[in-house]
């Protein structure tokens, strides 16, 4: 009896201070205060979000919102989805990775929502294209845009007479230029694998057929077929970069190119603000990395942010509250302004001079999405672009990631 | 018959005096200590490896919709390279550092084990490295091999050092397996120097009487003594360095390219990243079970040449 009624006690406490433990780290509310969970991916826009948080909780006192940014933020959202652990209120990078957790249905339906209509259809497009839960809807709101294409130093291009090329050949010629002139052309940061992909896209979508992914997935062609000339290009631009550029990572990069000790840097416009950091006064421009001819370049863009919401929330109405509030124009254009992004609304424009560089290529809808955001995020495509670029070999690199699309493919 | 033979027990049972019966009783104290801890054991570690086994069945991607898929994951792993190539730079990478491991501590042991000055002092500063978190200490080498060594390599015209070993896939691995010595060894140095204790100090006295020298004693009363300590160090260092994930995230996060990969970085990076949970986790419950036989092989043949006083 003694042991049984102890079994019994022990057993029962062991179970309450279990739940206890789930009640701490479950518990939103406090004080008739509903607590947002609010998942951020950007580390670069920790500080903006906390003063759209000031100001969202000025207007709405009843909701407090919680800032969630881990690094890594793509690993730890999905560590948490396993546990069906799905934040309220969401703020991800609009890429391929977001796609799949979109099909998979993890987010809100927007589509019956005004604000929707307030998003620049080009824009919305591009993310529409990522994947969504089922056709119709809309699981996403881009909050933020951005422009890949190459970065370049004013002034250096000016001392050496190189004009902005317009055409591959101009721009290896300028790049050859620089190289006599004893100045490097290109910075690349290749110990960080990712790095190769701001480059690889925006050749890729000058150089790679419009439709091949769609080809692809329908098993009518390869990449030994269309990627020869993206790798054989890709390979041509990082040998004119630094010697070692294997051995120097992304904040290296952002560091040299804002020192103004390097003509060219290959990144996007989300690169903007830490280059900042280390050169206030450089003179920065952009260009799309182009084509064989002026007509046939087009500019890589993406959605840079997006917000959503977790489907299943039990706090819905604060959390659409909060969504609708980040989209509003004023918000959207200070975090553009800040951030050096793209504002994604209707008849808005970035205030940066920078990316007003780039303003035709969006007016004209000469805009072409990133083609990686349609690679499985299974297939390593960064790892083994950055093992070609280290061996140079070619028909490798074509083989290996036919071979890693067809075993993900047939693994689905 | 039947009956009558099924009687007898229960009637010695009953003649026999309770307070025998009260005496053979485990105290409940017993069970109140060993209780919580089972359920709490329970709860975090065996349910969700059960669940990891359970979800290895399925095509599970980590969210969303599922369905059982049988033996698919386990047949799929078996024709991916990626996998094959990383359970080669895992086992490469284990078994020379384990080798390089187990030398250099026993060395230090038998230093720090002399009387020598400083003795304290220097244990101490031996065991350092075993403090250290591995992330932090690896970015530390990080900048040691990428931009230190090549500038020494560049002043002193040594080809070879000039350029980051991190960059090139070929010799990566050798950068992970300095990390990994480095770390470990402190660790093995206190095993091994708890095992010299145990070695009377009279056995050496007679073989120096008997006229042996130091490298014959070693031979042949220190190493067979310390035979346990020997065993466990390799089984132990061998299975921490197949479950290698820290030391290369904080070097070379898998690369260059994908030729430091070991086999808990492609299931994280699969299962968490590439969204193949399922996949990944099949993988984690056969590399379970093949660091479960590495190990039992490893403690029998290691066993069998150990000695006792």
């Amino acid at each position: 009896m003694v042991l049984r009624r102890t079994v019994r006690a022990v057993a029962g406490l062991t179970l309450t201070v279990l739940a206890a433990g789930c009640a701490l780290t479950g518990g939103p509310s406090d004080g008739g205060r509903t607590t947002l969970d609010f998942f951020q991916f950007k580390p670069e826009a920790i500080a903006t979000f906390d003063r759209i948080i000031a100001g969202f909780e000025r207007e709405r006192p009843d909701i407090r919102v919680r800032q969630n940014h881990v690094p890594d933020a793509e690993t730890a959202l999905r560590t948490r989805l396993v546990r069906d652990d799905v934040p309220d209120v969401l703020a991800l990078n609009g890429d391929g990775d977001f796609g799949e957790l979109a099909k998979a249905g993890i987010f809100h339906d927007f589509a019956d929502d005004p604000v929707v209509d307030t998003i620049d259809p080009g824009v919305l497009e591009i993310q529409q294209a990522l994947g969504v839960r089922a056709d119709g809807e809309v699981n996403g709101l881009p909050f933020a845009a951005n422009a890949n294409g190459m970065l370049y130093n004013r002034r250096l291009f000016a001392e050496h007479g190189v004009a902005v090329p317009t055409t591959w050949a101009e721009l290896i010629a300028a790049a050859r230029t620089l190289k006599a002139a004893g100045v490097t052309p290109f910075y690349f940061t290749l110990q960080e694998a990712w790095t190769a992909m701001p480059v690889f896209n925006a050749i890729a979508a000058n150089t790679a057929p419009a439709d091949f992914f769609d080809r692809l997935r329908a098993d009518r062609t390869t990449f030994a077929d269309g990627y020869a000339e993206t790798g054989r290009r890709l390979r041509q631009l990082t040998e004119l970069g630094q010697p070692d550029r294997f051995a120097r990572d992304y904040a290296a990069g952002n560091q040299a190119f804002g020192r103004g000790e390097v003509a060219m840097y290959a990144q996007g416009s989300w690169t903007l603000p830490p280059i900042r950091d280390v050169g206030p006064d450089l003179d920065i421009g952009v260009f799309p990395i182009p084509a064989d001819t002026p007509e046939a370049t087009r500019l890589v863009s993406g959605v840079d942010v997006t917000i959503t919401v977790g489907r299943q929330t039990d706090r819905r109405p604060e959390a659409l509250a909060f969504a609708r509030y980040l989209l509003r124009p004023e918000v959207v254009a200070a975090y553009a302004k800040e951030q050096s992004a793209v504002p994604t609304l209707r008849g808005s424009e970035p205030t940066d001079p920078v990316l007003r560089e780039v303003l035709p290529w969006f007016r004209q809808g000469r805009v072409a999405g990133f083609v990686d955001h349609q690679v499985p995020l299974a297939v390593p495509l960064a790892p083994v672009t950055q093992q070609y670029l280290i061996d140079g070999d070619l028909a490798r690199w074509l083989r290996t990631l036919d071979r890693e699309w067809e075993k993900v493919a047939r693994r689905r | 018959m039947a009956v009558r033979t099924a009687h007898p027990p229960d009637t010695v049972a009953a003649r026999r005096p309770r307070r025998v019966r009260r005496r053979r009783r485990v105290p409940a104290a017993f069970y109140a200590m060993v209780l919580p801890a089972f359920l709490l054991f329970f709860v975090f570690h065996t349910v969700p490896v059960l669940q990891g086994v359970f979800y290895s069945f399925t095509n599970y991607a980590g969210y969303g919709e599922w369905d059982f898929v049988g033996l698919d994951n386990y047949a799929a792993m078996l024709l991916d390279d990626r996998i094959r190539a990383s359970y080669l730079f895992t086992f490469r990478f284990a078994i020379v550092a384990t080798i390089l491991v187990n030398v250099l501590a026993l060395a230090i042991a038998l230093g720090l084990h002399a009387r020598i000055r400083f003795r304290t002092t220097l244990r101490a500063v031996f065991f350092l490295p075993n403090v250290l978190a591995v992330l932090v200490v690896g970015y530390i080498f990080k900048y040691l091999f990428g931009t230190s060594l090549p500038a020494l390599g560049e002043s002193l015209g040594i080809d070879a050092l000039s350029t980051s070993i991190l960059a090139d896939p070929e010799l990566a691995w050798l950068g992970v397996v300095v990390l990994g010595v480095w770390q470990a060894t402190a660790f093995a140095v206190i095993l091994y120097l708890a095992g010299l204790q145990t070695i009377p100090g009279d056995l050496y006295e007679a073989a120096a009487i008997d006229g042996a020298g130091r490298w014959r004693q070693f031979r042949s009363i220190t190493f067979p003594l310390i035979a346990a300590f020997f065993t466990i160090n390799m089984v132990l260092s061998l299975k921490n360095f197949l479950m290698v994930f820290d030391h290369v995230v904080a070097l070379t996060e898998g690369g260059p390219g994908t030729s430091t990969e070991s086999v808990s970085m492609v299931i994280y990076r699969g299962g968490f990243q590439g969204g193949e949970f399922a996949y990944q986790t099949a993988n984690a419950v056969a590399y379970f079970v093949v660091i479960v036989v590495v190990s039992v092989l490893q403690l029998r043949v290691l066993r069998r040449r150990e000695v006792s006083l």
